[in-house]
């Protein structure tokens, strides 16, 4: 912004023992820097210790910028023990806004916040670590009293929405798992022909498939992308209801969040995350199939003959019977985290983060809890 | 520049979207340092109009013309005109003082304690001058819009579009923000369009005002609001003016 600095000044004069300040040119935003500089050195000029005249007559221009520099500038002469007098018979606006600037010149100040170190914050995170944990257990009883409650008093929760969210949380992210499923098929297709061709036994890998992918990466890779999914959607949609006053609103007419929003929609991933699983463990036996067709010799007969000898019950429902854990871990933790946010938009962003590197950490764990449960049972 | 061109010009406006058409044939003028008010009942498209006039919405036809430059809708530079939104808009991860240094870096070569001393000396305005570092989420309401005003006015516009700046205040702060819009408005010659239903407000800063109507789909009265209140025939536009219900008489009220 090339500003011509000739434009903007403050003379200096005397006037007996009267000092006069006249500043002259335009004394706006566009010029901030050089008023400033102007007004400083005119301060430096200053040497009589009397009173001083601020002559407003030759500003060409001035707003609300110009006016506070010049506010200041009478503040601190009069600290300073200078009786200062604004002389702008012909230009009365300015007299006006600068008396506003120096009006409204609060005495209270802001405190400024002292820095804390690492050492600090670390201490401030752990020091809040009980009351995470506290209100954490807090919503898992709330959570746990609303089954209960669901029974007993039935209008307690919003059944109504229940289509609507199986819908957005298992119907609409079937293609995504359906997907992802084949591709996971695939890809331990290509793993067991690599591996088992060395031993000759390619004939394995249609087990291979079942056994890995019916037991464990089935149901851990549906959930994982249930967690990314509902987690966030569910997350952020509690998140902007709490902080928009409309869970405070629901309290106040007398219904319990926990059971109103969060019960259909635990319920909703209970149900929906085993027919995603199922529907993807048929895609995955596909996905071997291509697999093995594709660079081995074993025809897609003998493939699927192969299948229906290792398919077993007990296969399916080890995995299977981790899915309404898993779909219940997914919607604690993405409501919990919707329940608790406050404050704006940013705690909305904060919380659904939190919600879904949570809920798919949750998942693993619940699937590596079940597997060692089930190898220690020698299921 | 030609003193006499008006500062915003709106001519045969038409809003709506798809099949639906919100209000049509809207054409007014603001002449530059007068104060315009837009009232109406909830629902008659005060705040949408607003929302045209800045440039965030097109619309269906009509022509919006903000000194002389024409349509809002390509900012390139300084934005010629400052804004308050309804529920200050605030920017919730920075402070107050973050949020009113932002247009200041942004825009102006001004840095450093400058910006500090202008940002507390806004604040100060509106008296928020000890909630500068403070967050939106903590402070209330009628603070945060008060913080947007401020906000709105940190490079010194020549415009200010100001919807509902006193909803929501208390009686004090409401005279206090009415005063600072007159006083701005006389001393500094910004033209400001406030959309406003407070009728203290309206009669103490407004020199013109348009009244919306949803059912007549545009502008049922226009003038000096005190004439409106003294001389209008349109029963709609007395009543608002007077503060009375057609229902609340007919029952028998005061």
């Amino acid at each position: 912004m090339g500003c011509d600095q000739s434009v903007v000044a403050v003379r200096t004069e005397a006037d007996g023992e009267r000092a006069r300040l006249v500043p002259a040119g335009t004394f706006d935003l566009a010029h901030a820097s050089a008023v400033v500089r102007a007004v400083e050195q005119a301060e430096r000029n200053l040497i009589s210790n009397g009173d001083v005249d601020l002559h407003l007559s030759a500003l060409e221009r001035i707003d609300g910028s110009g006016a506070l520099v010049l506010a200041r500038l009478i503040d601190r002469l009069e600290a300073r023990g200078h009786r200062t007098r604004l002389i702008g018979d012909d230009n009365s606006n300015a007299v006006r806004l600068i008396t506003l600037y120096r009006e409204r010149a609060a005495d209270a100040r802001p405190k400024p916040t002292p820095r804390i170190g690492p050492l600090a914050r670390f201490g401030v995170v752990t020091a809040a670590l009980p009351g995470t944990v506290t209100s954490a257990l807090d919503f898992l009883g709330q959570a746990a009293a609303a089954v209960p409650r669901a029974f007993l008093s039935p209008r307690s929760v919003d059944w109504s929405s229940l289509p609507r969210l199986m819908q957005a949380i298992g119907a609409d992210a079937l293609p995504v798992t359906s997907a992802a499923n084949l591709l996971v098929g695939l890809i331990i297709g290509f793993l067991g022909v690599a591996q088992l061709r060395r031993l000759g036994a390619v004939v394995y890998v249609p087990e291979l498939v079942v056994v890995a992918h019916f037991r464990e990466l089935g149901p851990l890779v549906t959930a994982i992308i249930v967690a990314g999914r509902s987690g966030a959607g569910l997350a952020s949609e509690l998140a902007t209801m709490q902080v928009s006053e409309e869970i405070d609103a629901l309290r106040s007419m007398g219904f319990h969040p926990v059971s109103w929003l969060v019960v259909p929609r635990c319920l909703a991933l209970v149900i929906t995350l085993p027919l995603l699983t199922w529907i993807g463990d048929a895609l995955a036996l596909g996905g071997g199939l291509l697999a093995t067709s594709a660079i081995t010799d074993l025809t897609p007969r003998a493939y699927v003959l192969g299948t229906a000898e290792t398919i077993t019950g007990a296969h399916f429902l080890d995995g299977m019977i981790k899915t309404p854990f898993l779909g219940l871990i997914i919607g604690l933790i993405a409501c919990g985290q919707g329940l608790a946010a406050r404050g704006g938009a940013a705690a909305v962003g904060e919380r659904t983060t939190t919600a879904v590197v949570l809920a798919i950490f949750g998942v693993i764990v619940i699937s590596a809890v079940f597997s060692t449960l089930f190898t220690l049972l020698g299921i | 520049m030609p003193a006499s061109r008006p500062h915003i010009v709106v001519e045969d406006l038409r809003i709506g979207w798809g099949n639906r058409v919100l209000m049509e044939h809207v054409s007014f003028g603001v002449e530059r340092g007068t104060t315009l008010a837009i009232l109406g009942g909830s629902g008659s498209g005060k705040s949408t109009l607003l929302r045209y006039l800045i440039g965030l919405e097109q619309p269906m036809a009509g022509r919006i013309d903000i000194d002389g430059v024409g349509a809002p809708h390509v900012y390139s530079g300084v934005p010629p005109f400052g804004v308050l939104f309804q529920s200050g808009a605030l920017f919730s991860s920075l402070t107050l003082a973050q949020n009113l240094a932002l247009p200041l870096t942004t825009w102006t070569s001004v840095r450093g304690p400058l910006v500090e001393d202008f940002v507390q000396a806004k604040l100060d305005l509106v008296g928020l001058g000890a909630f500068a570092g403070h967050l939106p989420g903590e402070i209330s309401g009628g603070m945060k819009k008060r913080a947007g005003i401020a906000r709105a006015m940190m490079i010194e516009p020549d415009l200010l579009f100001l919807d509902e700046p006193s909803a929501g205040l208390d009686p004090i702060s409401a005279v206090e923000l009415d005063n600072l819009i007159v006083t701005l408005s006389r001393n500094l010659g910004i033209t400001v369009v406030v959309v406003t239903h407070e009728l203290p407000s309206i009669f103490l800063i407004a020199d013109d005002c348009i009244v919306l109507d949803k059912e007549a789909k545009g502008i049922v009265a226009r003038g000096d609001p005190r004439r409106l209140r003294d001389e209008s025939a349109i029963p709609f536009v007395h009543n608002f003016f007077a503060r009375s219900s057609p229902s609340a008489s007919a029952a028998g009220g005061r």
